[in-house]
């Protein structure tokens, strides 16, 4: 293995979901090396504004994993190939709810997942991050 | 050719309230040359229930179940390369560190080690990526 593996930068269609160009801070949305595909942690952003969603847990559950699916789209890959999830919640009394709306993303053949609970910042519900294989 | 994703331990069935037991988790999901294992909790591996113990036992508990996992996909501790460890209080960093040490030889992977709020009053919780 001496060659070296290509790493490029994974961005989003959607640019008002390219959070960390727009707040400029010093980390990409996901980086793509060889077969894989690591993804930053992601928050509830809403897709027409670029504005945080700060709705209902359930609700910024739905727009992050669906921001993850576009971010992933835009990668040539897809939800189907996620092998790795981290799943962090605010508040770990939100942990049922946050299933509930997993499963609607993920209903078959899901992901190896861990979910806990710690400081988020921003007031955000919910940071979930991914490893996915390429295409 | 696209790498290959496989599960290879699918989600646990066990009623459960913790998130972790439901079926929207795979156990261990293979992805080209690596296994990637759900942070894992204690459980008995008999009959599947949780197992409520001290961080030490807990520990102990996951680390079995990790080795026989591993080694039922054809991997083993030996080829794991990095591992996350939450424990619900960091104060009990050295009694997992004490029998975690005694799971992997020398050297040991890499790992990462943090405090955070658990679901379901765990006191431990251990993922790994190995390779398959």
């Amino acid at each position: 293995m001496t060659e070296k593996l290509p790493r490029s930068v994974v961005e989003p269609k959607n640019p008002r979901l390219n959070v960390s160009r727009g707040a400029n801070l010093p980390h990409v949305p996901g980086i793509r090396v060889g077969d894989y595909i690591f993804l930053s942690g992601m928050g509830p952003i809403d897709p027409r504004t670029g504005e945080r969603n700060h709705g209902p847990i359930a609700e910024q559950i739905r727009t992050t994993l669906s921001n993850m699916r576009h971010m992933l789209e835009s990668a040539d890959s897809s939800l189907e190939r996620v092998v790795r999830v981290h799943v962090v919640l605010a508040d770990i009394s939100d942990m049922a709810e946050m299933d509930r709306v997993y499963r609607e993303f993920f209903p078959v053949d899901p992901p190896a997942r861990t979910a806990w609970s710690m400081q988020l910042r921003f007031g955000n519900g919910c940071e979930i991050e991914c490893v996915a294989l390429a295409n | 050719m696209s790498p290959r994703r496989e599960i290879i331990v699918p989600a646990v069935h066990a009623p459960d309230t913790a998130s972790s037991f439901g079926q929207a988790v795979s156990t261990v999901v293979r992805g080209g040359d690596f296994l990637f294992v759900r942070g894992l909790t204690a459980i008995d591996p008999q009959s599947g229930e949780r197992v409520r113990g001290t961080t030490a036992s807990e520990t102990r508990q996951i680390l079995t179940h990790l080795k026989q996992l591993l080694e039922a996909a054809g991997s083993s501790l030996e080829k794991v390369v990095k591992v996350n460890v939450w424990l619900h209080s960091m104060l009990e960093a050295p009694n997992m560190n004490e029998v975690y040490a005694r799971f992997f030889s020398d050297p040991p992977p890499a790992r990462t080690v943090c405090g955070a709020r658990l679901p379901d009053g765990v006191k431990v919780i251990i993922e790994c990526t190995a390779l398959a």
